[in-house]
């Protein structure tokens, strides 16, 4: 009996034009989702990839020289570096955050405390404002709106019209009836949104993105089911298909466009950002005054480091800027580190409250998995914080000692390689936004399936 | 017989519980938006104003130094917010707050105000501007889906006309009656937009009345023809589900797919340069002259002898002021022509990509309200580059008087002697005057126009599909 509905519900959607119509429109805008993020992709790939070959070419060049004569650090140092972040690990998924957090920095020595330009590209703040048309656009705003449409009458019409009645007395258990109703109108659906997934991955990925790749199809279709169980659930209160419908657009509005910009609103104001302009303002008053100080304060610093006072203790204009540079440093850390900590903390109230929504919960993993999140682009800001540090204690003594580099310094070059996270942490960030979105999908299960028992069936079939 | 209708929809409509939860939703989201834009606008604006204050006196005690050294040393202004932000933030949180003004180099707004946040922020932001783009519709929706497919399943509009009510004057009073119930929830919004301008200091500077008002007009117009579109939808639709149906695709299309593609197609259209390529050609430039056959040394050399010849001397050292100073100038004048000229380009494909969306609004009219709503708000780009022309303008101003003061010091070698805290006080602290309503309302035309056409194309459909009004 179950498997004929099955069959049956299917034959019906098949024979729906506007089924067939919003089907083909979903399946159209996956695909101009992949195309659109593919194109992004593409320029960031190519931007990436000339500047590694960039710097890989100047390190040639360096080697090449260094084999010649030994070379005076200052003139190195002053050309500084590039670090790069490599392309996303499956940028077709989402453009997240990388078309607005920088995708490569440069360091230079003598610029290592100056906070200079964050963009790496230029983009029309419209354009970023709007954003982008890509598959996590797709899967997280229209997806759910296709499933919607789809499934939004699963009993409330049949009660209306009082086919429901006679439906029921073929002795019909109404909770399969409608989650086998359900699952057959939204069969097509489903499969389009994991179908665009796995092209996404295959055609987009690097190498070894398997791992994501499953994970992102299992948070796809968690999505899915929550949506479906949504509108199981609200079938099994509501008496009529337009209510059915209001209700379930309403929920929509209120999961996927009010609860994210509430929620950013919230931690926000929670969490409040300390100010840029005057953590530039400060920067340039402590620069100032140790400006002002700097013959004090290197004279201080080879007090305290003796081993890199040259003979005479003559003070030459890098070994004073290097000095004033690291005191800068010191006198801004604290209020550069306080951002770092708010920006991690409206993150964690993120992570803490994106069940709110599974739109919100959505939109996490996949620009996680994706690797255009917020966790990417942090490590790749620690690593450059990193590589900084290993950029002043490479050339600080050198530079202090007048010391040149000769050919056996080349392998101590400092040289940035990006390392991507393990896999256990995005693992453990995704698994539990999958986990609470099978849990809410669950819950709403099971709370249709109380509402639904067959002891109710009288007040059901109204 | 319209006022005796429209005061039967309006008392409908408010003893209609799905439509008092819907507005009571949307009255509490409008004012946690507005309370929430109040605190951060007035925040961001302290902040700016405290490290504006603070860059000023870093100027003045920067020391005894030399001219031109200070003019590497620069300084940095911080864009101020428009009062109506709190309205409308625009692109704000996606442009640079800060502006490195320096010798030789004209920079762009760095530090984007979205960089300082979570990816939570590309979900959108909530305005009062996005509540009335986005959620009023649907409210509209919700009012007027079922008012005369409705009537018609229920056979009340086959009653209604058998009275020898004119199918006009019912729609007329339909729309009247659900236009004072929308007026009525959205007072308040108003009423806020003009405490902001009576409060926040500097609320009128730019015709911040003047602003207002054409935001008011926008809005209404937006939202008159999203009223006409739904009654006439209501009007032919077979059943009120049928008419929902189609209101809400028409919803959806507008509000989440029309931004999206319509960006899609401006930057197809007209593609954004990439940095690197821009910066390359900046830098081209100004090495080799605009049209690139014209090398700076040649241009500097030649204005040497120009120089030599217009003061009658055969050597530089003769000159009576410090030609180093005369050559900073000039090369200044020369690579500010090259800013003019690529910023100019980039600025202006911005805008034009800009166009490009708003014009797209005859299809969805959100694009024609969002363009005109940014743009009277002060926060969309045409005020963005306003402020950034104000900053580069400071910038080639505070250059040319340390350049100037190089030139006059004969005594002190290559570079000029070392100035102090006397002439870092001649150079004025940056003061930014926006611009006034005329310039908004240039900006918003588009906007307007796309918005009268819908709202005008939206009425006239109305009223030529009431007279076919079926009651059955």
């Amino acid at each position: 009996m179950t498997s004929q509905l099955f069959k049956l519900e299917l034959r019906l959607l098949a024979r729906e034009r506007a089924a067939w119509v919003l089907l083909a429109l979903f399946a159209g805008a996956l695909g101009y989702g992949i195309l659109n993020g593919s194109r992004a992709a593409a320029r960031r790939h190519e931007a990436a990839t000339t500047l590694i070959q960039g710097s890989d070419d100047f390190l040639g060049q360096v080697k090449q020289a260094l084999g010649q004569q030994a070379i005076d650090p200052k003139a190195l140092a002053s050309r500084g570096t590039v670090a790069v972040l490599p392309p996303a690990p499956l940028p077709l998924l989402a453009t997240g955050q990388s078309d607005l957090s920088p995708g490569h920095e440069s360091v230079v020595l003598w610029r290592l405390s100056a906070s200079g330009d964050t963009r790496s590209e230029l983009q029309n703040p419209s354009h970023l404002l709007t954003g982008r048309f890509d598959l996590a656009f797709v899967l997280v705003w229209l997806f759910p709106l296709v499933l919607l449409a789809l499934v939004y009458d699963l009993m409330a019409g049949d009660r209306e019209s009082g086919t429901l009645r006679l439906a029921l007395s073929q002795g019909i258990r109404p909770w399969s009836w409608m989650a086998r109703r359900a699952f057959a109108r939204s069969l097509h659906v489903l499969g389009l949104a994991a179908l665009a997934t796995l092209a996404a991955g295959l055609f987009g990925g690097s190498d070894g993105t398997g791992l994501r790749l499953m994970v992102a199809l299992a948070v796809v279709l968690a999505y899915g089911l929550f949506w479906i169980a949504l509108a199981v659930a609200v079938n099994a209160v509501v008496r009529s298909a337009a209510s059915a419908a209001t209700s379930l657009g309403a929920a929509w509005v209120l999961l996927v466009l009010v609860a994210p910009t509430l929620l950013n609103a919230t931690v926000e104001t929670l969490h409040p950002t300390p100010s840029r302009p005057e953590l530039v303002a400060a920067g340039r008053k402590a620069s100032g005054e140790a400006e002002k100080r700097g013959e004090e304060l290197l004279n201080s610093f080879y007090r305290d480091h003796p081993e890199l006072a040259p003979p005479g203790q003559q003070a030459d204009f890098a070994a004073q800027h290097l000095t004033v540079q690291s005191e800068v440093s010191r006198a801004v850390e604290p209020v550069r580190q306080k951002f770092d900590e708010q920006l991690a903390q409206q993150q964690a109230a993120v992570n803490r409250w994106r069940f709110v929504s599974p739109a919100i919960a959505m939109h996490e993993a996949l620009t996680d998995l994706a690797g255009a999140g917020y966790w990417r682009h942090r490590a790749f800001r620690e690593q450059v914080n990193d590589f900084k540090k290993s950029v002043a204690d490479f050339y600080t003594p050198k530079i202090h000692l007048r010391q040149a580099l000769t050919l056996a310094d080349f392998e101590r070059l400092p040289k940035f390689a990006f390392r991507e996270e393990p896999p256990a942490a995005w693992l453990n960030r995704t698994g539990t936004g999958l986990a609470g979105m099978f849990a809410l999908a669950g819950a709403l299960g099971a709370w249709a399936a109380v509402r639904l028992r067959p002891a109710k069936l009288g007040a059901l079939a109204g | 017989m319209i006022a005796s209708i429209a005061r039967k929809e309006f008392l409908d409509a408010w003893r209609d519980g799905r439509f008092r939860w819907a507005a009571a939703v949307m009255l509490l989201l409008l004012g946690v938006a507005l309370l929430l834009a109040w605190q951060q606008v007035e925040r961001t604006r302290a902040e700016r104003a405290a490290a504006t204050a603070m860059e000023r006196e870093n100027w003045l005690n920067q020391g005894e130094k030399n001219s031109h050294s200070a003019g590497h040393y620069g300084v940095y202004v911080f864009k101020p917010l428009p009062p109506l932000a709190v309205f409308d933030r625009g692109i704000e949180p996606f442009v640079g707050s800060t502006v490195f003004l320096e010798a030789h180099r004209q920079n762009q707004a760095a530090f984007l105000p979205a960089q300082d946040a979570t990816a939570m922020r590309r979900f959108g932001e909530l305005t009062a501007a996005t509540g009335l783009q986005l959620l009023a519709p649907l409210l509209i929706v919700l009012l007027t889906f079922g008012a005369l497919a409705g009537e018609r399943e229920r056979g009340t509009l086959r009653q209604v006309l058998s009275l020898g009510v004119r199918p006009r004057d019912l729609v007329l009073g339909k729309a009247l009656g659900l236009g004072a119930t929308l007026a009525l929830l959205l007072l308040p919004v108003a009423v806020f937009g003009a405490m902001a301008l009576t409060k926040l200091p500097g609320g009128d500077a730019g015709g911040g009345w003047m602003r207002l008002a054409w935001m008011g007009g926008a809005y209404a117009l937006y939202l008159a023809a999203i009223l006409a579109v739904c009654l006439a939808v209501s009007a032919v639709a077979s059943t009120a589900r049928a008419a929902l149906a189609t209101l809400l695709v028409c919803w959806a299309a507008n509000a989440v797919l029309a931004p999206r593609l319509a960006t899609d197609l401006a930057q197809r259209i007209l593609p954004t340069p990439k940095l690197l390529d821009f910066e390359t050609a900046m830098h081209k430039a100004v090495q080799e002259g605009i049209d690139g056959h014209n090398p700076r040394n040649e241009r500097l050399q030649a204005f040497a002898r120009e120089t030599l010849k217009k003061h009658g001397k055969t050597r530089i050292e003769e000159l009576p002021f410090n030609f180093d100073g005369l050559v900073m100038l000039e090369s200044e004048r020369m690579a500010n022509e090259v800013y003019d000229h690529h910023f100019g380009k980039l600025w202006g494909r911005l805008e034009a990509q800009d166009r490009v969306v708003t014009w797209t609004g005859l299809v969805a009219p959100l694009l024609g309200l969002r363009s005109a709503s940014m743009a009277l708000a002060g926060t969309d780009f045409t005020h963005h580059r306003h402020f950034s022309a104000a900053a580069e303008q400071h910038r080639r101003d505070f250059v040319r008087v340390l350049n100037e003061d190089m030139m006059n010091d004969t005594a002190g070698g290559h570079h000029g002697g070392t100035a102090g805290r006397e002439l870092w006080e001649k150079l004025p602290a940056f003061s930014y005057n926006p611009p006034p309503s005329a310039h908004a309302l240039r900006a918003a035309t588009p906007g307007l126009i796309v918005l009268g056409l819908w709202a005008a194309a939206a009425w006239v459909a109305l009223l030529r599909v009431v007279p076919r009004l079926k009651p059955h």
